[in-house]
């Protein structure tokens, strides 16, 4: 309908679209590629979201972590991959997961709402950011950080299969499928996932039910917030090799949608996620008849439209 | 020294009233939205997408007042659009915020490129008119000047007023605080709420458009998050316009500092100035200054 | 005069017949009290008056006029006012702004509060309210909000008023205050209509009474031939109150299992225990009867380990503790779970939850219970009140902890599900379980308990044995059920007044 308004032929659009991305190696894995971040992130805030706790401030957070992946990563460049790689993460993972407990504890300990304070820390940890990497570890006149070494960074899909030539698509993916799956495990399968999941839908009876509520807000928000320093993997080590400010481009906020799409199941964040891909990286391919930014208009309109056609056929399927 | 000599100037004031401006716009937009119930943190979309309806409309017009009134009626226009997805299908207001916030930041940044083939800003266009005979004061004519700045100082005492000393204020309160009550009495719930919205899409319209009209060029990222600020005005002002206003000040007063050490080059990293009003903010929550408390029926759908 | 007539009201709720064929009529300047059991359709009905529900089949007709309103603002354009049971004020506004919304005074644009100040005030003098019109509600107590809620009704001008157990909430002394007012809404030419469950009261002030039992219209009398023993039977029907506890003797070692003394707790500076005391014991069925919101839940609470901020002491001897709560939509369980999943949840020591271990939880309970549900794996919600209180009380009792604390166990649940549900509490009391049952239901507690406390302000104010309630003689049955209304409402023996 945007389309039509300002006169372009929305078939001839979508067909390039379409055309472009299943039509070739290269915009499958671009699409996959794309689609990775969101589904480790997405994963992420489902954790949250299912604790009923509106973590607004992934942007941050997996700002932090990503730096610190990056930064760890370089500096134990030296070491085998084996040890430098999961050494990044775990460092990674607990700066985001740490960022992630500040609005927690400020929820548990002053009963105030994590929308606003993830909001505000957002602003602060990208200032905080932006002033440790320009002040101290970036490459001079950049916005990122040294180049890690190569026995760090992680394979690409075209090194294996030629169909995906020229893709920036690498196992970092895979990885992001495998903490999907392994947090909708989490989620439905564990004692922990259903506790945080009774959290989310009654905190009172659970409560009464004898479950700590207090431990469940701290350690969602803990997991859920380092899940998302992730996210830096697809960018630092299998793709451009180092961090760089502003990378995520609201990758925070659009994760947000993913996992509301998929109603916070990781495996539906999967293919959320995969949407939102298509639409991201579709709109590069259809940047020559229209702007690729319509796409942006367009992830705006599909959660929005999604989420009303869900509210309305809960209305009429209760009645 | 110097940075003192210069905090305490006249054109340092000015410049701090001139910040102050969008803040006040935003944060009494938030502020009327939730005192009707209503979770809206897309400030920041609603004043994006105002403040480029100003630009086009100017540009395409040639007349800043065209702009000013398309603009406002954009601003108004988008406000029934979210209020159809909070108020009438009862969506999760933050969410529908954040939406929002995607749909209409892309929206911008697709429009500019589309219709000016430029990344980031719209070509220049005309200011709004000022005040003729203020214009010419000394350092502070360009505020005194400024039909918007006048309006936001008229605010204060406009929204009081309004909020607790009218009827409509009244029955606006009372569908935030407890919309079964005042259904009770038959009040119509959610026209009230609407009413927030709508006059919370007019007045972060207002913020959107001064920000545009002064810098006399629309470019991507230039409200710079002032919608979260301006929200995070109104939680420390507690809801009270008074109180946003002191709150305003404080968060005009450290952007004036920012752009001040900017200019003079000091030790302290501008980063840090730039994050304390986010910073204050969490402080004021925990309770450094006292408890905050939100209408009670705020962000529940009717 | 007749102002108003219910001709064959029915009102369905699903399965439920909240209103079975009801036909009767109020007359004019009456104070028309309609009595009967929780769930007995009272306030539906009442509802229906104020235009909150629409009936299924019926006709009301008010002043001889044919009423359909279609929501409450028709029922006060008729001059119709209700008093709901839970208040509709707004916390943070002040009793003044609470009372003109909807109906302000202004002038020019401006509220004209000075005005609305002096209509106020006269009301508030005429009535003896006692009220400061620039005070928040927050900072008024629970009978100062009814008063404010009654003005509301006076500042519209209402001639009809429904009051929806407005007593329940109030202290002896606030309830006769309460009457004076109706007394005077009498003397006005008002009507008034009263919902209500206590005798006593009906007894003071009705000059109409109606009774309803599951919905149908029972019994109708006036004031002349008001006869409490007759209408308290009309109330519960032919369900046979006496105590069966007897035949569910536990035979092991006795022992005290908890002990609580001199507890006192504080909230928002108020005393809500004030030196409570009591002992459970192995194989016992202590009750507590009392009014609501005189410190059941604080007690409750404690005993659970949920709250520890009294002083006073605690001795427990076992870490073994089942609780039923009083609200088991709120606090008892995950109404989007399953039946299988919200017992699970509460099994700390099952590691595995996969979906057979979930589906094999729910079957047991489900056989051995004969919940009926229309899925196994649907949610909670989904279920009849009845049979969701049947798999949490399932689920505690599984549990097989050595004190169990049952919280208005029976409370909205019928007849068939509750004497289920009663001899479930007394196995397990045959069992040695320690058994704490809250209740403001007096028979359920006269039916069950070996011992019980009557509760008052936070205060076990008298304590009665078996042999001290278990009476044959009915007259003497008369006496005791007066006096132990009398402990409830904080009137004790010995100041009579």
């Amino acid at each position: 309908m945007v389309l039509l308004v300002i006169g372009k032929n929305p078939f001839e659009v979508f067909s390039l679209m379409f055309s472009d991305v299943f039509g070739s190696g290269y915009g499958l894995g671009q699409t996959l590629f794309k689609a990775t971040p969101l589904i480790i992130c997405g994963s992420g805030l489902a954790i949250c979201f299912h604790a009923s706790l509106f973590n607004i401030g992934a942007e941050g957070q997996l700002n932090a972590g990503s730096f610190v992946i990056g930064l760890v990563a370089y500096y134990l460049s030296g070491l085998p991959f084996f040890v430098a790689i999961p050494a990044a993460l775990i460092c990674g993972f607990i700066v985001s997961g740490l960022l992630g407990l500040v609005p927690a504890i400020i929820k548990v300990e002053k009963g105030v709402s994590e929308v606003i304070t993830t909001i505000m820390m957002n602003f602060i940890i990208l200032a905080l950011i932006n002033f440790f990497l320009i002040d101290f570890f970036a490459v001079k006149s950049t916005v990122h950080t040294e180049k890690i070494s190569d026995a760090v960074m992680i394979p690409k899909f075209s090194d294996f299969m030629p169909m995906f030539q020229g893709s920036s698509l690498n196992f970092v993916f895979v990885f992001a499928i495998l903490i999907a799956v392994a947090a909708y495990f989490f989620i439905y399968k564990t004692r922990f996932g259903y506790e945080i999941r009774a959290v989310g839908y009654n905190d009172t009876a659970s409560k009464y039910i004898g479950i700590k509520i207090n431990k469940i807000i701290l350690s969602s928000f803990f997991i859920g917030a380092g899940l998302t320093s992730f996210v830096g993997m697809n960018f630092i080590m299998g793709y451009k090799g180092y961090y760089e400010f502003g990378f995520s481009n609201n990758l925070g906020f659009t994760a947000i949608a993913v996992a509301l799409l998929a109603k916070n199941n990781p495996i539906g964040v999967i293919f959320s996620a995969l949407l939102f891909g298509f639409l991201d990286y579709g709109g590069l391919t259809v940047n020559t008849i229209v702007p690729k930014e319509i796409m942006f208009v367009i992830q705006g309109i599909v959660i929005l439209t999604i989420l009303s056609v869900d509210k309305l056929v809960e209305k009429y399927y209760l009645k | 020294m110097d940075l003192i000599s210069q905090i305490i100037s006249l054109t340092f004031l000015a410049q701090v009233l001139r910040l102050f401006t969008p803040y006040f716009l935003g944060a009494n937009a938030a502020n009327f939205s939730e005192r009707s119930g209503v979770v809206n943190i897309a400030i920041e979309g609603f004043m994006i997408i105002s403040a480029m309806g100003y630009a086009l409309f100017t540009i395409f017009s040639g007349s800043a007042v065209v702009g000013f009134f398309s603009a406002i009626l954009v601003g108004i226009l988008f406000s029934l659009l979210f209020s159809l997805f909070v108020i009438k299908l009862k969506i999760n207001q933050i969410v529908a915020g954040v939406g929002f916030n995607l749909l209409m930041a892309g929206l911008v940044k697709f429009l500019i490129i589309f219709l000016f083939q430029s990344s980031s800003n719209t070509p220049r266009f005309d200011s709004l008119p000022n005040i003729y005979f203020l214009e010419n004061i000394p350092f502070i004519g360009k505020v005194l000047s400024d039909y918007i700045i006048l309006f936001s100082f008229a605010l204060i005492f406009i929204s009081n007023f309004v909020l607790f000393k009218t009827k409509f204020g009244l029955r606006l309160r009372s569908v935030g605080e407890n919309p079964e009550a005042g259904e009770s009495l038959g009040i119509k719930v959610r026209l009230y709420k609407l009413y927030g919205v709508i006059i919370c899409g007019f007045l972060a319209s207002l913020g959107g458009i001064w920000l545009a009209s002064n810098q006399n060029s629309f470019s991507d990222g230039m409200i710079a998050g002032r919608g979260y600020i301006a929200i995070a005005a109104m939680i420390i002002g507690k809801w009270k316009p008074v109180n946003i206003f002191v709150a305003c000040i404080m968060f005009a007063f450290f952007e004036a500092l920012e752009i001040s050490l900017q200019i003079s080059g000091t030790f302290i990293p501008s980063q840090i100035v730039q994050m304390l009003p986010y910073l204050i903010t969490i402080l004021v929550l925990i309770g450094f200054i006292g408890k905050t408390k939100p209408p009670a029926a705020d962000g529940i759908p009717y | 005069m007749n102002i108003i007539e219910f001709k064959n009201i029915t009102k369905k709720f699903g399965n439920l017949t909240a209103n079975d064929n009801v036909t009767f009529s109020i007359k004019k300047n009456s104070v028309h009290c309609i009595v009967g059991e929780n769930g007995a359709g009272k306030s539906t009905l009442m509802k229906i008056l104020f235009g909150v529900y629409r009936q299924d089949e019926g006709i009301i007709t008010i002043k001889g006029k044919e009423a359909d309103f279609s929501s409450p603002l028709d029922a006060i354009d008729c001059r119709i006012g209700m008093l709901h049971q839970h208040f509709m004020l707004i916390e943070d506004f002040t009793v003044l702004e609470n009372v003109i919304l909807g109906s302000e005074i202004t002038r020019n644009i401006k509220l004209d509060f000075d005005k609305s100040e002096k209509i106020l005030n006269e009301y508030i003098e005429k009535y003896n309210l006692d009220l400061s019109l620039d005070k928040k509600i927050s900072e008024l107590s629970i009978s100062e909000q009814q008063k404010v809620e009654i003005l509301k009704l006076l500042y519209r001008n209402s001639d009809i008023i429904i009051f929806d157990e407005p007593t329940a909430v109030l202290s002896p002394i606030e309830v006769i205050e309460f009457f004076k007012i109706i007394y005077q809404f009498k003397i006005e030419g008002k009507t008034i209509i009263l919902i209500t469950h206590k005798l006593n009261e009906v007894k003071e002030i009705s000059e109409y009474v109606s009774v309803l039992r599951r919905g149908k219209l029972v019994y109708e009398t006036d004031a002349e031939n008001l006869d409490i023993k007759i209408l308290s039977k009309e109330i519960v029907g032919d369900v046979d109150v006496k105590n069966d506890s007897g035949n569910y003797e536990y035979e092991g070692e006795p022992g005290v299992l908890a002990e609580l003394k001199n507890i006192n707790l504080k909230k928002n500076k108020l005393n809500v225990l004030n030196n409570f005391d009591i002992k459970l014991k192995k194989g016992e069925i202590y009750g507590i009867c009392g009014v609501e919101g005189n410190g059941q839940n604080e007690v409750i609470d404690i005993l659970y380990g949920l709250n520890k901020n009294f002083t006073g002491d605690l001795n427990i001897h076992t870490k073994k503790i089942s609780l039923v709560p009083d609200d088991r939509i709120k606090k008892g369980m995950i109404k989007e779970f399953s039946v299988g999943e919200n017992i699970i949840i509460k099994k700390k020591n099952l590691k595995s939850v996969n979906s057979k271990s979930i589906l094999k939880a729910a079957n047991d309970v489900i056989i051995k219970y004969d919940v009926r549900l229309p899925e196994v794996n649907a949610p909670m919600e989904s279920l009849s009140g009845g049979n969701q209180q049947k798999v949490i009380i399932a689920r505690e009792v599984e549990l097989d902890n050595d004190l169990l604390i049952f919280s208005h166990p029976t409370r909205g649940v019928d007849i068939a599900a509750s004497s289920f549900i009663h001899s479930m509490i007394l196995e397990q009391k045959k069992k040695g379980k320690a058994i704490l049952l809250v209740s403001s239901d007096l028979d359920e507690i006269l039916k069950l308990s070996d011992r019980f406390g009557v509760i008052n302000k936070g205060c076990i104010v008298a304590e009665f044995e078996k042999n001290q309630f278990n009476l044959q003689d009915e007259t003497e049955k008369t006496i005791l059920l007066e006096s132990i209304g009398k402990l409830m409402i904080g009137i004790t023996g010995e100041q009579k007044n």
